[in-house]
Order: structure tokens, then sequence, then C-alpha cells
């Protein structure tokens, strides 16, 4: 499984990438993608709404099971991926790339892992 | 939990093993579900169905006994000859399994059959079979299915692929007897093969190289599916009839007797409650199993099985709705409390 070493991670499966000025780009993990299965559905959270940290925040379908998305900071949501509307499967091919979720500019950071860590987690 | 005689091929493959009625079997492959249920579509995939029963029942007094036992009438077809039947709860009529008879061959004292149930009802089916035979330890069953599976058997058994639909007929294959149907459950074209356990690995990677993809039991579903085929323990089970599930045509009512014909005649008299009919929403956000169908805000139905549907781009969904309902008609869908148009359809969603 790939664990890039410059993200950090919760242990919801989500990744976290700082993109600056106080905001992060969030998506799940190659882990997630991979035991989900081929992803058919995203369902993103609306511009402007306030998470809390470990909240639902949104979900990911595939053709077998729904798997909600846990927010891994607290903020505002800043961006979202809306190209994951008619391209789902982005999730699948790209996750830390174009398969992004959404961007949350941070007001509490959550409880988060280095690679490292979240390495050990996923093949313990 | 039980393995099939192909596990070892599977983990070779890279597939993902899920447990289903007490077996381990491949959900996908790495290609994935999507791509499995393409291929099935659009040229052959191959599945390895061996959790499937295989019960064997010959000689005097097995087409009696079948007769006697499951709704659909075996004087319709005859030696050769593939049939879709119920097996009833005698007291209500729900649908204790949905099987395949195959008639294999010979009519009176040489009769042969095979009965091939659900995996998880095998052992219901055995006890209303006494004197059957289990034949699933000595055999791996493959169904080789789409547009191009006969082309591609016809390479490795042109006698198999000549097996037409709801035929049924024994090939010689490497040496060994192989017995072929021409069902499946996709909706697509092709057969089912029954080969002895240690020819399965070889007969598998010969249609590999002939060009099927293997393919696991998340597009089997997605295949079924989209072909309004109902799935045991979703569409049919406890409380469902076979006149609920819109499949009278099973019944043999030309019969005087099978298990549970009174209760059936006695719901049919009553006049239908509730017919499987099929549901569509606009968008891909994939309707689930236990969603509640809303007509005007009020429930009136429980999605029975539900998903993406990767040949129409949307969600697709069934449910035993109301019998007044029509085609067309817009009920309403609650997807996590959020209540979503959904269209009902004839069925299959996706005619081949």
């Amino acid at each position: 499984m790939n664990v890039p070493s410059d993200l950090r991670y919760s242990s919801d499966h989500e990744w976290v990438r700082d993109v600056g000025d106080g905001v992060v780009r969030i998506g799940i993990t190659d882990y997630a993608q991979d035991a989900l299965g081929d992803v058919v559905y995203v369902e993103l959270p609306a511009v402007g709404a306030s998470v809390e940290c470990g909240a639902v925040f949104g979900e990911v379908e595939s053709t077998k099971s729904v798997s909600e998305l846990f927010a891994p900071v607290a903020g505002e949501v800043v961006a979202v991926n809306d190209e994951l509307d008619g391209a789902p499967e982005r999730v699948n091919e790209d996750p830390y790339g174009e398969g992004w979720i959404c961007e949350i500019r941070v007001v509490a950071d959550g409880d988060l892992m280095d690679a490292g860590a979240y390495t050990a987690l996923i093949e313990g | 939990m039980q393995t099939s005689p192909l596990d070892g091929v599977h983990r070779d493959l890279g597939a993902r093993m899920v447990p289903f009625g007490g077996w381990e079997m491949p959900v996908s492959y790495p290609s994935g579900t999507l791509a499995e249920h393409a291929a099935c579509r659009t040229a052959t995939a191959l599945f390895d169905v061996s959790h499937l029963g295989s019960l064997g029942l010959s000689g005097p007094g097995a087409f009696d006994l079948l007769q006697a036992t499951f709704t659909n009438d075996l004087r319709r077809i005859g030696p050769g000859r593939a049939q879709y039947t119920h097996l009833l709860d005698e007291a209500d009529a729900s649908v204790v399994d949905d099987v395949i008879v195959w008639w294999s061959a010979g009519e009176g004292d040489h009769a042969d059959f095979v009965v091939l149930p659900n995996a998880a009802n095998d052992a219901e089916v055995v006890r209303a079979l006494p004197g059957c035979v289990d034949l699933r330890p000595d055999r791996a069953l493959l169904a080789v299915q789409g547009p191009s599976a006969r082309q591609v058997l016809a390479t490795v058994s042109p006698e198999a692929a000549a097996v037409g639909r709801f035929a049924v007929a024994t090939v010689a294959w490497s040496g060994s007897d192989l017995q072929v149907a021409g069902t499946g459950y996709t909706g697509e074209d092709g057969v089912e093969v029954s080969v002895p356990t240690d020819m399965a690995s070889e007969l598998w990677a010969a249609l590999v190289a002939a060009g099927a993809e293997p393919a696991g039991l998340g597009a089997r579903d997605t295949l079924r599916l989209e072909a309004g085929l109902p799935l045991h323990g979703h569409e049919l089970g406890p409380g469902i009839t076979p006149l609920d599930a819109g499949l009278g045509w099973v019944v043999g009512w030309d019969k005087e007797a099978f298990r549970g014909r009174a209760a059936l005649a006695a719901r049919r008299d009553a006049g239908a409650g509730r017919r499987l009919r099929g549901l569509v929403v606009e968008g891909r956000r994939p309707p689930r199993e236990g969603q509640t169908v809303l007509r005007a805000g009020e429930p009136v139905a429980t999605l029975t099985s539900g998903n993406f549907s990767p040949t129409l781009g949307h969600g697709i969904g069934l449910a035993l709705l109301p019998a007044d309902v029509v085609d067309g008609e817009v009920l309403g869908l609650d997807q996590r409390g959020a209540e979503v148009p959904a269209t009902v359809v004839p069925l299959p969603f996706v005619r081949r």
C-alpha cells in the first residue's frame, strides 16, 4: 500500500496535506480505497460548512459498501472536488492526487499520525 | 468456512475473498467489480460458482419426488433440459429456495437429475429430497457468461459451446466428462459447467487463456440486479411467495400436488397484495437494501436490493411494492434522511 511520507493520517483512513495559509486538503488513503473497491458515488460536504473533529462530513459509496467520512480536523470547508460527481473512480485511481475530497480551513487539529504510525496501523 | 477447489487460483490472481453462504469466495479481482461487470456485458466473464449446491437424484421415483417437491412442472421439459423452480414452505408458501434442476438424461428408471440450490439453503433442500447424493465435493462449477462467451468456449470445447439456452449435455473434455447447461445469472448468454474437481484449474486456465475475464461475486450481484433477477434472502425468502416476486410462471398449477400448493392457492385466490418492481433514481448514489420506499410521504415498502447500475450509470433497486403501483409512478426513496424521487420501471433494467 502506498503511504506518502509527507502526509498526516487519521485512524479513519483519511490523509491530510498542508496546502498553506492554514488550509488542509483531505482525501481517503490508498488502503481505504482498496478496501472499499470501485467507488461509484461521493457525497461531498457543502462549501462554507463548519465541521467538528470526528464528525461525519460526507460519504464514499462503492459497489459493495457505504463508508462515512469523518473530519480529521475541525474548521470550515473552503473547497470541494466537484470533479468527483462525474468521475468518482478518481478516488480509486489517484487517491492522493485527483481523488482528493475537500479542503478545510483549520480551526483545531485532530489526533493525526505520521506515515510510519499509519503504516503500522494498517499492517497491524 | 468451506473453500472452492479453485481457491488457490483465486488467491494467486489477487482476488479479494469474502464469506458467502458458508463459503469463502472471490468478491472481486484486482481489475475491480466495474471492469468485471463490463467484461460480462461486452465480452466474456468467468465466475467460480462452486459454492452452489449440486444434489444428484436418479432412477425410479426421482421424477415423482421432484414433481411433488418443487413448484414447476417437469412435464414442460424433458431429458437434456434445465428448469428454474421453487421449493416452498408448506404452511405459508414462502420461497424456501429457488433452484435450477438439470434433467441430465433418461426417463423413468433411467432418469438422472441434478438440483442446484443456493449455498446457504443447501441443507434445507437436502432435507426435502431424501435419497439425494451430494455431488459438490467431486466437482467445481464455472459460469461462462457474456455476448462472446460461446466463441471463447468454442476454442476450449466446441461441444460445450454448442449447448443451447436451457439445454443440458455431457461433453468429453481432456479425458473427463463436463456437464454443461445453458443457464446463468447475469442476463447474458452463456453456460454453466460442472467439471471434476481435479480438472477445475485446467479448465479455468484454458478459459482465461481463451479470453474470459475472471469476475467475482460483486459483479455477479450488479449483473443479476440489472437483469432484474431475484436473489434469495433479498427478493425471495420468508413471507415472500413466487407470486409476490412476479414469478407465477414457475408454478405448475396443472400438478395436483406440490409442497406448499394449498397455501399458495389461498394466497393466489386472496389476490396479489404486492409485487416485485424496479425503481430507478436519477443520480449515481446507490439505493441500498433496507432503505424505505415512500408513496405520498408514507412508507409502503423496504428496498430488497439496490446498487449503482454500471450499464445505465445511475442507481437502481428492487422492492415489493403495493399491487396498484403502476410503471412510471414516481415514489420516494429515503436515502439516509433525504427523500429522493424514484420512478417505477418494468424489469429487467437492462434488456439484452
